[in-house]
């Protein structure tokens, strides 16, 4: 009885070890965002636009569908035809107003047509929304120092 | 010899004449075929769109009002669809045989609900669609005097079939023919002859297309020469492409009120609501057979000549062999399969028309909105306008059975909007929403009467470190004297209330409290808080001002109220979203703009005193659960000597505005309760908005207070409420009567125990 705790122990601790071990630490150079240095990558939002615009392609919605059409919409701000890129964008807020990822969009195109005022006030009502993450909400205020 | 050449140069002069006659004939027609077909070809009017309606997977949804733009959309219930325009309801499952509109192809889907939720949208093959949109409804045009309509077509659209179903009727040998052909008069002649009835006509298409596009149809020797010539001089100047595309565009094919549908276009929209691509050979063959005779055919007043008719084009196609028999066999016995007209007249929502045509006046002249075809989306819903028009119609007849024959002639207005984005959702200018004449959602102007109230006591949430919504305000007498005229405002139930904490003198709509308040901030603040709603109207400085005096038009004041209602972020009303070309690209658009003019917090405060309304005040009657829900709230307003009623409130995402009163300004029986209340209550229980997601507001803190002198209070303690406050404006002040009560931890809530110790306790009263 003694021996056969002992062989349980022994298997539990080799299993926990060895699914300690497998672990591997997250890659966050897939994200390229240099978390270790938060204030830089701030500053690095704020001074390049292609870098920020960048980092808000990548935030998606939610919901499926208005993800569709914000990848029609990306697109769009590629070719830089702003007007469809706003047709679009204003589409998925009418299925959804609960979606930071619009509201980041929208704030920088806005910011992109050189509308700052109406970036910087996109960019507040999209802070008001309760399900909106951290980056999101970094992102956001990026547009509050216009 | 002399005679003689007096008659030569008589013969010759004549000729001479004649030749230039002639020739100045020729040029006037020649100029008129080519200045009509060359540049713009038609007249083709505007259009105006209702907004389309897009289902997507994990988005809310009224199956009701869905099922209700379906039978809109002339979609006819069926158990198991098979044609396009039909579809099918169970408990949880819609499915749609969609006619296709633009971008959306035409097909059976499949849409899981529940939970007021789409769940899942799938095609035909059962693979997954998240996106799908129903065709929006015409809801009007801008027609020019002679009413002709149409939607123009280019070859990409024109179906391979509709082609042929022509030219096997219409003109057999149009390739070969110069404009006019002998052979097919004669071919007519003889297949008539053959069939013992009309099958085919003698005229060419050229010729036809002469004749409906510069002649009368009288038949007359002068009419059919310069047909004629008219037909010869377009197969001069254009291809036979060009000619029978215009010819496809051109044709006559109904009369709808004073409309006259032209080209197969428009056709297939007006008898089978979808666009010419998504039609079957025996719905084309239907059209092509009108044009014979587009009364006598018409398959919604003549379907038994209608059907006939078709079937004897489809014997033309199988005869060419364009259909197989089979075909034949099955198109035959085919229903018409003809929607109901979604043209109720030449324009549906009058009053919604007026508001477009403001925009519209900014940007287009009226010709190119009579003549360049545009098509202007607004964002009209037809459930919410069709709903706004019962409601209003509806509450007067409620409000005559209770008050008599006087309500009469009561007239109203009331406005729906988006509250995020600022989109016109419906407008309704009259107790007769149908009639055209004075839109009184925009063109009348009144005193608001209390709807003036939440400005003045947002102007003072503004100063937040000065009030909040526990701040005692003083509803004892006042009498101000100015220029020898003493004025003491009253309240409505005519008894002073001492003091009363802000958020109380609001939802009860005190009026000496809010007089008080007005003067104490001022004069200019107050305006400028007018100015940061979106009120352009100029400001007079008279205290009556505070208390309703303020004249505005339903629409100025629901502006007002959009910005209150989204948190402080102004956003123009707009009834238009984008206009397109006739190609389809957007010509101009009317893009959603925000501009923050207040912050969040004190609107917030204001919005939580705009609930009371509901919960205690003038708009009492729904559960908690429902106003929580719905994040409602809204304000009553009554004029002097009850001239005017009105009411504004949020619910969901929606805001709406309602007036009722009297055009030359008697007075009615109504409050602001009794009235406008009562059309706002039947429009949001008929369409039931669904729940809203609040606004995350780190900087409010709740707290309970007491409701007679605004100070600390608890959960247990009588006449409490739990009151927003912006971080660190808090009460900081228990009276020692409350102490025990409100000492209580809230975690003990809900316990049997506690409940019995507090009962033989005693709350403090």
């Amino acid at each position: 009885m003694k021996f056969l705790r002992l062989y349980i122990t022994a298997v539990v601790s080799i299993f926990l070890f060895s699914c300690a071990s497998n672990q591997t630490t997250r890659d966050i150079s897939a994200y390229e965002v240099p978390v270790n240095d938060f204030s830089r990558t701030v500053e690095l939002l704020i001074a390049n636009e292609d870098f920020l615009e960048t980092e808000i392609m990548r935030i998606n919605a939610l919901n499926p569908s208005v993800q569709r059409i914000i990848l029609g919409a990306d697109e769009f701000l590629k070719d830089k035809n702003y007007v469809k890129v706003n047709s679009e964008l204003e589409r998925a807020l009418r299925l959804t107003k609960t979606e930071g990822a619009l509201y980041l969009r929208i704030a920088h195109l806005r910011y992109k047509q050189g509308l700052l005022r109406e970036s910087e006030s996109f960019a507040s009502r999209g802070l008001l929304l309760s399900n909106i993450s951290s980056w999101e909400r970094l992102l956001l205020n990026v547009y509050l120092k216009n | 010899m002399k005679f003689k050449l007096s008659i030569s140069l008589f013969i010759g002069s004549f000729a001479v004449i004649i030749f230039i006659f002639s020739a100045a004939l020729i040029a006037i027609i020649d100029y008129r075929v080519t200045a009509k077909l060359d540049g713009v070809l038609w007249t083709v009017p505007a259009k105006l769109y209702s907004r389309p309606l897009e289902l997507a997977e994990n988005i809310e949804i009224n199956i009701d009002n869905l099922v209700r733009e379906l039978e809109m959309l002339s979609y006819i219930e069926v158990s198991n669809p098979e044609r396009s325009g039909q579809f099918s309801l169970s408990k949880d499952n819609l499915q749609i045989f969609l006619r296709g509109y633009k971008d959306q192809r035409s097909g059976i889907f499949n849409i899981s609900l529940g939970n007021q939720k789409i769940k899942r949208i799938t095609n035909q093959l059962g693979l997954s669609e998240d996106l799908i949109k129903l065709e929006p409804i015409v809801i009007g045009g801008m027609y020019p005097a002679h009413m002709e309509d149409r939607v123009l077509l280019d070859w990409p659209e024109v179906p391979q079939i509709l082609i042929e179903t022509i030219l096997a009727v219409e003109d057999q040998n149009f390739f070969n023919h110069y404009g006019i052909s002998l052979k097919s008069i004669s071919r007519a002649f003889l297949t008539n002859i053959k069939a013992g009835e009309v099958e085919q006509g003698g005229s060419t298409i050229t010729q036809q297309l002469a004749k409906s596009l510069f002649f009368t149809s009288e038949q007359t020797i002068k009419r059919k020469v310069m047909e004629a010539i008219a037909s010869l001089l377009i197969e001069f100047h254009y291809s036979k492409e060009e000619i029978l595309l215009a010819y496809i565009n051109d044709v006559f094919l109904a009369q709808s009120g004073r409309r006259a549908i032209h080209g197969f276009g428009l056709g297939a929209h007006h008898f089978f609501g979808t666009s010419i691509k998504n039609l079957d050979t025996d719905q084309i063959a239907l059209l092509v057979g009108m044009l014979k005779g587009p009364s006598l055919y018409n398959p919604r007043r003549n379907p038994k000549n209608a059907t006939k008719r078709r079937n004897l084009v489809l014997s033309v196609l199988k005869r060419n062999f364009n259909i197989s028999d089979a075909e034949y066999e099955n198109l035959t016995i085919k229903q018409l399969g003809i929607s109901a007209p979604n043209y109720r007249t030449e324009t549906k929502y009058p009053a919604f028309h007026d508001l477009v045509r403001l925009e519209l006046q900014e940007n287009f002249n009226e010709r190119d909105l009579r003549t360049k075809g545009l098509a202007i989306e607004t964002n009209v819903d037809p459930i919410l306008q069709d709903a706004l028009e019962v409601a209003i119609v509806k509450t007067k007849n409620q409000l005559i059975n209770k008050y008599g024959t006087k309500l009469n002639d009561l007239e109203g207005a009331a406005i729906a909007v988006d509250i995020s984005n600022g989109e016109v959702k419906a407008v309704v200018g009259s107790t007769r929403p149908s009639s055209y004449g004075f839109n009184r959602s925009i063109n009348a102007i009144r005193p608001i009467g209390s709807l003036v109230k939440p400005f003045i006591y947002l102007t003072a949430l503004d100063q937040y470190k000065d009030y909040n919504l526990t701040t005692i305000l003083d509803d004892s007498r006042l009498s101000l004297s100015s220029g020898g005229i003493i004025w003491e405002p009253d309240n409505f139930d005519k008894k002073f209330h001492g003091n009363i904490p802000l958020h109380v003198a609001l939802w009860q709509s005190y009026n000496i409290a809010s007089a008080r308040l007005g003067l104490e901030l001022g004069f200019r603040s107050v305006e400028t808080m007018f100015s940061k709603l979106g009120i352009k109207k100029q400001f007079q400085d008279y205290p009556s001002l505070f208390i309703g005096s303020f004249e505005l038009s339903p629409y100025q004041a629901i502006q007002a109220y959009q910005t209150i209602a989204a948190d402080g972020f102004y956003t123009p009303l707009r009834s238009i979203r984008e206009i397109k070309d006739i190609k389809g690209e957007i010509e101009f658009s009317y893009p959603y703009s925000i501009e923050q003019r207040i912050r969040p917090e004190p609107v917030a405060l204001l919005k939580f005193a705009m609930q009371q309304t509901f919960e205690r005040g003038t708009a009492r009657g729904y559960p908690s659960k429902t106003i929580e829900s719905w994040s409602a709230g809204g304000k009553t307003g009554t004029s002097d000597d009850q001239r005017d009623s009105w009411f504004v409130g949020f619910a969901g995402e929606t805001l709406v505005l309602v007036w009722l009163g009297f055009d030359d300004n008697r007075q009615t029986p109504l409050t602001g309760r009794t009235g406008a209340f009562q059309v706002w209550k039947n429009f949001i229980d008929d369409i039931n908005p669904v729940f809203k997601q609040k606004t995350s507001l780190p900087r409010i803190n709740y707290v309970w207070t007491d409701m007679n002198d605004g100070l600390l209070s608890g959960k247990r303690c009588k006449n409490s409420l739990l009151v927003p406050f912006i971080k660190g404006t808090e009460p900081n002040i228990t009276p020692t009567v409350r102490r025990k009560c409100s000492n209580r931890k809230e975690t003990s809530d809900g316990g049997f125990l506690e409940r019995l110790k507090e009962a033989f306790e005693g709350g403090q009263g």
